[in-house]
C-alpha cells in the first residue's frame, strides 16, 4: 500500500528517532520513566510503516472515511495527551519546588540565629579575655 | 508562658520596605505578647536589608512564589514551632493589631476554628471601591452556595486559625489569591468559622496586589477555584 521509497524514508526516520532518545537516555538527559512514552510512540510509528492495514483498519473502526484524516486525528489527539502528562508533571514538580523553598527558608533562619549565636558567645568569649 | 495559647503571626512582605519597618516597631513596641514572623517572598527592595538591620524575625523565600506560598511557609514554621493559633496579616499595614486581642477571645468564646477579621460585619473604616465590594459580594454568595457558610468579607487576608488548620494549612493552601479558596478549605472541613469586626485603613505605601486590569483574571480564577475545591472534596455529610 504504502511505496517502497516512503517505506524505506519512514523507517530511516523512526530509527533516528529510536538514536535520539537512546542518546538522551545513554546521557541521562532523560527519566527513563517519561520516556517510556516516547519510546512506545516509536514502535506505534515502526509497525504503523510496515503494516498500514492496521491503521486503515482502526480508522475505519472509528467512522473516519479518509486515511490521512484519521491518521491526523490519531496524531493530534496523541500529541495532546502527551502535553496534558507533561503539564501534570510540571505541576507536581512545582509543588515539590514549593515544599523545598519554604523548607529551605527555615533552614536559613535557624542558621542565621545560630551564627548569630556563635559571634556573641565569641565576642563575649574574647571580652572575658581581656 | 505555658498557660496562655501560643500564637504566631504571620506577615507575608512582598517589597513592602516602605511599611514594613512601622509594622513590625508597632507589633514589638506594643504587642510584646506574641510571636511574629515576617515571610520575606523573595523581595527586590531593600525588604531583606532592613530585616538584617533591625534582626526582625523572618524567613527569607530565595524566590518569589506569591501570596499563597508565601502565607503556607509561615503556616509550616508555626506547625514546627507548635503554635497553638496563627493570625495573618498583611505587611502594608492595612490591619491593625489592635483587634487580634478581640478576635483571640472570640475564637475561644465561639470554640471557632477559624475567625476573618471582617470590614462588613460593622462597616467602618475603609470599604474599599464599589465595583470592588460587588465582586466580593458574589465571591460571598459562591461560597454560600458550595459550603452553606456565609462569610461577607471573603477576600478578607485578616485572619486567624487554630492549630487544626496550621496543620491543614501547612498541607495544602492555595497558590495565589488563596482567601476565598481558604475558606472553601475550612468549610468543607467542617470548621467552624465566624466573622469578626475590625476596622481595616487604606495602604499606606505600595500598591495593592490586584490592580482593576487584574481583577476579570481574578474573578475567574477564584470562581473556579473554589468549584474544584468543593468538587474535588465531593459529598460528605
Amino acid at each position: 500500500m504504502i511505496p517502497r521509497t516512503l517505506q524505506i524514508t519512514l523507517s530511516v526516520a523512526v530509527i533516528c528517532y529510536f538514536i535520539i532518545i537512546l542518546y538522551y537516555l545513554k546521557r541521562k538527559m532523560l527519566e527513563l520513566k517519561y520516556t517510556l512514552v516516547w519510546l512506545i510512540t516509536g514502535l506505534i510509528m515502526g509497525t504503523m510503516i510496515y503494516f498500514p492495514q492496521i491503521l486503515v483498519r482502526f480508522v475505519r473502526f472509528l467512522g473516519i472515511e479518509s486515511n490521512m484524516n484519521g491518521l491526523y486525528i490519531l496524531c493530534i489527539a496523541f500529541i495532546i495527551v502527551i502535553l496534558m502528562t507533561l503539564t501534570s508533571i510540571v505541576s507536581r514538580q512545582q509543588l515539590k519546588i514549593r515544599t523545598l523553598i519554604q523548607e529551605i527558608s527555615m533552614l536559613e533562619k535557624r542558621v542565621r540565629e545560630l551564627e548569630d549565636e556563635t559571634e556573641n558567645v565569641a565576642a563575649e568569649m574574647r571580652c572575658g579575655d581581656e | 508562658m505555658k498557660e496562655q495559647a501560643k500564637c504566631l503571626i504571620i506577615i507575608p512582605a512582598y517589597n513592602e520596605a516602605g511599611n514594613l519597618e512601622k509594622v513590625i516597631d508597632n507589633l514589638t513596641a506594643n504587642y510584646p505578647q506574641y510571636d511574629y514572623v515576617i515571610v520575606n517572598d523573595g523581595s527586590v527592595d531593600a525588604t531583606k536589608k532592613i530585616c538584617r538591620e533591625h534582626r526582625y524575625q523572618v524567613l527569607h523565600l530565595p524566590v518569589n512564589m506569591g501570596i499563597g506560598g508565601a502565607v503556607q511557609t509561615g503556616y509550616r514554621y508555626a506547625l514546627e514551632n507548635e503554635y497553638d493559633m496563627a493570625v495573618q496579616i498583611d505587611g502594608d499595614g492595612q490591619h491593625d493589631i489592635a483587634f487580634l486581642e478581640g478576635m483571640i477571645q472570640y475564637m475561644e468564646e465561639e470554640e471557632a476554628d477559624c475567625v476573618i477579621g471582617s470590614r462588613f460585619v460593622k462597616k467602618e473604616g475603609f470599604q474599599s471601591s464599589g465595583l470592588r465590594r460587588t465582586g466580593i459580594q458574589f465571591l460571598s454568595i459562591l461560597g454560600f452556595i458550595l459550603t452553606g457558610v456565609r462569610v461577607r468579607d471573603i477576600t478578607s487576608g485578616y485572619r486567624l486559625v487554630n492549630r487544626r488548620f496550621i496543620k491543614s494549612f501547612a498541607q495544602d493552601y492555595p497558590t495565589d489569591y488563596p482567601e476565598p479558596e481558604a475558606m472553601v478549605i475550612v468549610a468543607v472541613q467542617r470548621g467552624k468559622i465566624r466573622e469578626y469586626p475590625v476596622v481595616m485603613k487604606e495602604r499606606e505605601n505600595g500598591k495593592s496586589s490586584i490592580t482593576l486590569k487584574k481583577s476579570v483574571y481574578y474573578m475567574v480564577k477564584v470562581t473556579l477555584a473554589m468549584l474544584i475545591r468543593r468538587l474535588s472534596f465531593g459529598v460528605r455529610r
